[in-house]
């Protein structure tokens, strides 16, 4: 019989052995990409004058900083970039700064408005019984 | 490794990982979101702690810690370390969209896949990750609400992020 859940997760980690997917560049690069990706990200972060740290308790994550949202956002795009296999130039390295940049220029001109900050900062605490 | 010896083992460093993470990122001390704090108030008035309340009612209603290790699992499941990743950024956009001020869940899921990739030497597959999560999440939600807050709740005292201090 047809065990569709068994063959649909067998099919989409056939080539998984490794932990890295389908991607045709080498671990090695790929982990490359990644440290470019975060280090290209956070630099200009800070040339855009980004804070390096968040505001002290760290409870509140949406006062950007270089540190928090930006690499984050670096390497999750480029993740979806490798396991496309779409790789670009010089195994990924020119992809990696592009994504780097960009995710920084993100962060510091269109966060706020892709990402509103809520209206009621302490939401969930001025409740009445 | 055996399949059911390798759940357990998932199970309890899953639970580690989400406590720990979720803990340290002050979800007991406060609750993050609107119905965190209905979940915490009605789970004192039945007996349990408010600190652990408050961190059931923060796992219930936004993304946090124990979302990010199961997300991470199936993703690197189905994409291996980048898709550990991918999970993890998906979780920061569910945070924004939730109005959810924390950390936890993007750290969360990024730490489980670290763990994933550490443990997949020793034979830990992913699903077992998945299964084991599922059971973790079970501990604290399913069996006894009022008993798991007030172990959470010394969990909490014990790094020094209890809510009434």
């Amino acid at each position: 019989m047809f065990d569709l859940m068994y063959d649909t997760i067998f099919f989409a980690s056939k080539v998984n052995f490794f932990g890295l997917s389908n991607i045709t560049i080498g671990a090695f690069d790929i982990a490359l990409a990644y440290i470019v990706a975060i280090l290209c990200s956070i630099v200009v972060a800070l040339v855009l004058k980004i804070p390096l740290l968040p505001s002290k308790p760290y409870r509140y994550s949406f006062d950007v900083s270089a540190i928090y949202p930006t690499p984050i956002i670096a390497v999750g795009i480029l993740s979806i970039f490798l396991v496309l296999n779409y790789t670009f130039m010089y195994n990924g390295l020119v992809l990696a700064v592009i994504i780097g940049v960009l995710s920084a220029l993100f962060v510091k001109y269109l966060f706020d408005f892709v990402f509103p900050k809520p209206l009621d900062e302490n939401a969930g605490e001025d409740i009445d019984e | 490794m055996n399949e059911v010896i390798g759940i357990i083992i998932a199970a309890i460093l899953c639970w580690l990982n989400f406590v720990i993470v979720d803990t340290y990122f002050g979800l007991p001390e406060q609750p993050g979101v609107r119905g965190a704090s209905i979940i915490g108030k009605d789970i004192e008035k039945r007996g349990g702690d408010i600190a652990g309340g408050f961190f059931q009612g923060n796992v219930l209603c936004s993304p946090d810690a124990s979302a990010g290790t199961l997300l991470a699992s199936i993703g690197y499941l189905l994409l291996g370390i980048p898709g550990g990743i991918i999970a993890a950024f998906l979780v920061f956009i569910g945070n924004r969209l939730c109005a959810d001020p924390g950390y936890a869940g993007t750290v969360g899921s990024l730490t489980a896949t670290i763990i994933i990739f550490l443990t997949s030497f020793i034979g830990l597959t992913p699903e077992m990750f998945i299964v084991g999560m599922v059971i973790a999440i079970l501990t604290i939600m399913g069996i006894d609400q009022t008993r798991a807050s007030i172990v959470l709740g010394k969990v909490a005292k014990k790094f020094n992020r209890h809510a009434r201090e």
